[in-house]
């Protein structure tokens, strides 16, 4: 390593293909959801992948997140944590918020010490008060969405992938919980985001890879990949 | 941090949450119900009620020793029953929670046998004192209670994860499974003493670990006999070594779950 300052290679994917199988079970005929997909992330990248609803985008991030495995080509992590950033991770209902908060954070790979030094940090940003020792079953949905998001956002990996979740709680709450989120993404964090929206993508990305029926169609400059997208959405 | 210091930090906090997990699992069921943990104890005191109203009064066993007989092997075979076809359903339960994070999939059987062993030693003490209220005492050879206990978990454990890595592959197999249960119980002398079997098939009849396991539950609990050293130390082994295999199916399906439809 020359400069250890300079953008390293954290992830290189080489002709990624992911199949699943049509049927149930093991039987069944290979679905290719990603055929043919190259491209690498590097350090403090903000990397948006965009394509249609159903190009298997979620299948992309499970194999990033290290959930499943490649079915063809290469996928390589170069040693970084990678996460994929989850709501209401293992929520139970019959459960108080505090041991959500425990047990959820444990899910996601946080000790149990780390979570009770940022317990306090998490009810507060959840705004949830004396309710925290309540069971989240007696919650309004906008309560139980804030406490998942405060969670969510304690995880700190190398790598945070993030499906477009935005919206989430009452008006007020998911404008708070926007900005942590563009906070985040503008940091120094390497991010990969995955949407359909080209709006969000330009606002919050500076490199972006397009998919199209699982085959890389362009990769590089935000501003270029979605001119190349849009001018493909508005020939369909 | 070195490879070696962080795989077994990972191994600790998995071990670490498996126990958070399991408590949160037995909370959650108790907050489900007004009586929420006491139903723990008057559920298997219906039940073992039950059985005690239709065979020792109406059938007339008061007075020997079939009652304490059949309620010994029903409480054994309960916990065998229940962590078989709760636990096949474990890992084809965690595909939403495997589809974020990434889990080493035996975890989720291990949880359900421990949570359903906690719940099973609330029965067993409440068989106990049944036990000794009936006029049965505590002999030396409880010492080996321990570890009769220990190997029915390992025998059940090896069960357990066998189906839960194939249930999610073939999902129809859980209809099979109980099935195959109500014909073991009937194979394993809960409701029989194996000394109404034909001299010819008793070979056969103690192939069936559970009908060994049972009855030295009864040596040791009704006979102050010693359990039998020879089978119980058959059965151990070959769970251990079917543990290790199972485990290793599981871990070699580890990036396949998440992908099986449900």
């Amino acid at each position: 390593m020359s400069n250890p300052v300079e953008h390293k290679t954290m992830l290189t994917l080489e002709n990624v293909g992911i199949s699943y199988k049509s049927n149930r079970g093991v039987f069944g005929e290979a679905y290719w959801a990603l055929k043919d997909v190259s491209f690498q992330l590097n350090q403090g990248d903000s990397l948006g992948i965009i394509g249609r609803n159903g190009v298997g985008k979620s299948s992309l991030l499970r194999m990033i997140a290290g959930l499943i495995k490649p079915d063809a080509g290469s996928f390589t992590n170069h040693g970084y944590d990678v996460s994929l950033l989850c709501m209401q991770l293992g929520f139970t209902y019959y459960l108080t918020g505090r041991e959500n908060i425990i047990l959820s954070g444990m899910l996601m790979g946080m000790r149990r010490h780390e979570i009770m030094e940022k317990m306090d940090d998490i009810i507060a940003f959840a705004e949830l008060g004396r309710f925290i020792d309540q069971p989240i079953a007696t919650y309004s949905s906008g309560m139980v969405a804030r406490l998942g998001f405060s969670i969510a956002f304690q995880a700190d990996p190398d790598i945070l992938l993030i499906d477009e979740v935005l919206g989430v709680g009452d008006a007020e709450f998911s404008h708070k919980s926007a900005l942590m989120m563009q906070e985040k993404i503008k940091s120094n964090k390497t991010i990969v985001f995955v949407s359909h929206h080209a709006v969000l993508v330009e606002q919050l990305c500076n490199r972006a890879v397009w998919i199209e029926e699982g085959v890389t169609r362009a990769e590089g400059d935000t501003h270029e990949v979605l001119e190349q997208y849009n001018r493909f959405l508005n020939l369909i | 941090m070195t490879t070696q210091n962080k795989k077994s930090n990972q191994f600790l906090h998995y071990i670490d949450l498996i126990r958070y997990k399991t408590y949160a699992d037995l909370k959650a069921e108790t907050q489900r119900t007004y009586l929420g943990f006491l139903w723990w104890v008057f559920e298997p005191i219906m039940y073992m009620g039950v059985f005690y109203i239709f065979f020792g009064l109406l059938l007339g066993h008061k007075t020997d020793d079939f009652v304490p007989f059949l309620l010994i092997g029903l409480t054994i075979w309960q916990w065998f029953k229940s962590c078989l076809s709760h636990g096949s359903e474990t890992i084809l339960g965690g595909h939403g929670l495997m589809q974020q994070v990434f889990l080493p999939k035996v975890i989720f059987p291990i949880i359900l046998l421990l949570t359903d062993t906690v719940k099973f030693l609330f029965i067993l003490a409440l068989l106990l004192i049944f036990l000794w209220t009936y006029g049965y005492e505590v002999g030396l050879s409880y010492i080996a209670l321990p570890i009769l206990l220990m190997v029915q978990l390992l025998f059940t454990a090896m069960l357990t994860f066998l189906l839960a890595a194939i249930v999610p592959f073939l999902p129809d197999l859980r209809f099979v499974v109980e099935n195959v249960l109500l014909a073991v119980f009937f194979m394993s002398g809960v409701m029989i003493s194996p000394d109404i079997i034909p001299e010819e098939y008793k070979m056969y009849y103690y192939l069936n670990p559970m009908a060994n396991i049972i009855e030295d539950y009864r040596n040791i609990l009704m006979h102050n006999q010693w359990p039998d050293w020879t089978s119980l130390g058959i059965i151990a082994l070959i769970s251990i070594i079917g543990i290790a295999l199972t485990v290793r199916l599981i871990k070699r399906f580890e990036y396949i779950y998440p992908k099986v439809m449900v």
